[in-house]
């Protein structure tokens, strides 16, 4: 029996562990579509990564050295850029700013979303295609093209059907309204796709038991479309988040005049010097809070429709 | 007791308001619903727009104070695209040779569209695919894959223009002795372009992941089982219940990315290359209304021909939309 298996063994280590693994895979391929997977992932986090840490590396940097060259370590190291960028300016108030901003606009967007896409994708009625349309048409045009009217209305140079509104420039209205209505057509697109999916079964089955039609949309349809939802709720609060046109525009350069991240880190570049070690540390810090939101957000992602929600 | 909670429970407008909708019908309560959306978007999307519209039928006066001249017509339509329009943003230095300029910014966002979408696609693809896989630490790769979209457009630009800079950065030295770049890339058109378009892939592709991934996290996982009992190959499984399911998301995502990726204007100016080395039509627009002319008028004309030429592109989505609709629904 042990002269049986010896041969065996021997070829086995001359063929080396490489050719070992390629005749496993063939009888498992399970392994190979597992070693894909991975080389795959580990691709893709280099990708996305590198870039990220680079920025941390200039962070980490001494401020007057990055001009001579920043390689895989800091050229020089200088961590204080991190307290910096808190004494030049109240970068923490910038930060509040934004994140009202974000959280305001994608509550409001979630909301009226939720009612529209609730029409669009679930109810038949006349005239729901060209409606669908000139949501989306508004997408089509450059911001620019909205702004003077808008600029000129929050700041009480126009009335509006007669009415003055409150002067809205420097507040978070000014900034909240318009953004809204620039990621409303995403957001109504989205959920109006996914509300669009459920089965009508469910939705009958909760109205039979005595549901109200609004409680139907909150109760059945939106937690089954859990992973629309939050993905649309994901793009709408970093997109406000990081807003450069609107939220830079329409409000003031000081933090208490509702200014945005973008202002607090362009502060950073003055006329005779750009600190891109301030800017970078900024970025970081102000990268945070949009990284905690997804990691809490990010576990609504996951299938709402089991099977069991299925079986009606 | 009884008799008094009786009219006090239909009195509270909530409750009344709530039977009241029960009794619509499905249409009178689709336009109900559809009501708050469409006051928003009056008052602040179809109301500016049909200001601005009128502004781009009426002349530009640059030294009057109002800054709008006599009724025109159509004339600064025509003007623009035979290139009549002296007053538009121009770049300083004409590398074109005297292409004329509307037409060179028209190439740039056409093209600039197509190969960012093409690769955020296939990107997203790849990165959804990871994100949706159950295994320990899904969750920080998940945060790892999106934290890209969480970079502000100013610090994109920044990342960029530094990893591109010759003195700073050490990606142009290899990609020069390879002969892909020339010797300053930021103020080279070919170049910069190039760089916009990976920083823009590079930051976007999250966005298609995430929508790719809610269209994957909706499809019901039974599926999948009944198809391995069947002995369908993970290609067949793809192809078969993941592509025909998660395709209207993707194309929402897809029709949302080639209408951004052509109003494309942020990335080129904080990338340090600048609309003068890579014009987009948005660049001329923001260039035109806010720069050293300040004309108003040709502004508006190139933003509605900007909306005119994303409508055209987009309408080959719809029709896609409307056949895959058709498959799947009814």
């Amino acid at each position: 029996m042990s002269h049986d298996t010896q041969p065996a063994g021997s070829s086995d280590e001359e063929q080396g562990p490489f050719t070992n693994w390629v005749d496993s895979a063939i009888k498992n391929p399970k392994k190979v579509y597992r070693a894909m997977f991975a080389t795959v992932a580990i691709f893709f986090l280099f990708t996305t990564l590198f870039p990220l840490y680079w920025l941390t590396m200039i962070a980490f940097s001494d401020g007057s050295r990055v001009s001579e060259g920043v390689g895989l370590l800091p050229t020089g190291f200088d961590p204080s850029s991190f307290i910096e960028i808190f004494q030049q300016v109240p970068f923490h108030l910038y930060m509040f700013n934004s994140l009202v901003f974000a959280t305001l606009t994608t509550v409001f967007v979630l909301l009226v979303a939720s009612l529209a896409g609730y029409a669009f994708g679930r109810l038949q009625f006349r005239g729901k295609r060209p409606m669908m349309l000139g949501v989306l048409v508004i997408s089509f045009f450059p911001p620019a093209a909205f702004f003077i009217p808008l600029f000129q209305l929050f700041n009480q140079q126009i009335s509006f059907l007669g009415i003055t509104p409150p002067e809205l420039y420097s507040t978070p209205g000014g900034v909240v309204i318009p953004l809204s209505a620039v990621f409303l057509p995403l957001a109504i697109f989205i959920l109006t796709t996914f509300y669009g999916q459920i089965p009508d079964g469910l939705e009958d089955a909760a109205r039979i038991e005595g549901t109200t039609r609004l409680g139907a949309l909150f109760r059945v349809i939106i937690p089954l479309s859990a992973p629309g939802v939050a993905t649309a709720g994901i793009l709408t609060f970093i997109a406000v988040y990081n807003e450069f046109f609107f939220s830079f525009l329409m409000t003031g350069a000081a933090a208490q005049d509702w200014a945005p991240i973008v202002d607090g880190i362009i502060s950073y570049r003055s006329q005779f010097q750009v600190r891109y070690d301030l800017m970078a540390a900024a970025s970081i810090v102000a990268v945070l809070p949009v990284a905690t939101l997804v990691v809490i957000a990010q576990e609504k992602i996951v299938s709402g429709l089991t099977s069991g929600a299925l079986k009606e | 007791m009884a008799t008094d909670q009786q009219p006090s429970r239909s009195r509270n407008p909530i409750k009344r308001g709530l039977a009241w909708m029960e009794n619509l019908s499905e249409e009178a309560y689709a336009y109900l619903l559809l009501i708050p959306a469409f006051l928003v978007l009056a008052v602040i999307a179809f109301w500016p727009l049909w200001r601005t519209f009128k502004l781009s039928l009426f002349e530009d006066d640059l030294f009057g104070a109002a800054k709008v001249g006599d009724f025109v017509g159509l004339q600064n339509y025509i003007d623009v695209l035979t290139n009549q329009n002296s007053l538009l943003a121009r770049p300083l230095i004409d590398l074109t040779g005297g292409t004329p300029f509307f037409r060179q910014a028209l190439l740039v966002t056409i093209a600039f569209a197509v190969i960012s979408v093409v690769f955020e696609t296939l990107i997203g693809f790849g990165q959804a695919y990871i994100m949706a896989k159950e295994y320990r630490g899904r969750r920080w790769v998940r945060v790892a894959i999106i934290l890209p979209w969480a970079i502000p457009i100013v610090i994109q630009g920044m990342l960029f223009y530094l990893l591109f800079n010759p003195s700073v950065g050490f990606l142009s030295g290899p990609l020069q002795s390879m002969g892909i770049f020339g010797a300053n890339p930021l103020t080279d058109s070919t170049d910069a372009f190039i760089i916009t378009t990976v920083a823009d892939i590079w930051k976007t592709s999250a966005f298609m992941a995430l929508l790719i991934l809610a269209g994957m996290q909706s499809i019901d996982k039974s599926l999948y089982d009944v198809a391995e009992v069947a002995g369908a190959s993970p290609w067949q499984r793809f192809r078969h219940i993941t592509l025909p399911l998660i395709l209207p998301a993707l194309l929402v995502a897809m029709l949302f990315r080639t209408i951004d990726a052509m109003r494309v204007y942020g990335i080129i100016e904080a990338s340090g290359a600048g609309c003068g080395t890579v014009p987009s039509l948005s660049c001329l627009v923001v260039d035109t209304m806010f720069g050293s002319t300040q004309a108003y008028a040709s502004a508006a004309t190139v933003a509605f021909i900007t909306a005119i030429v994303i409508g055209i592109a987009i309408s080959v989505y719809l029709l896609a939309l409307k056949f895959s609709s058709r498959g799947s629904y009814q």
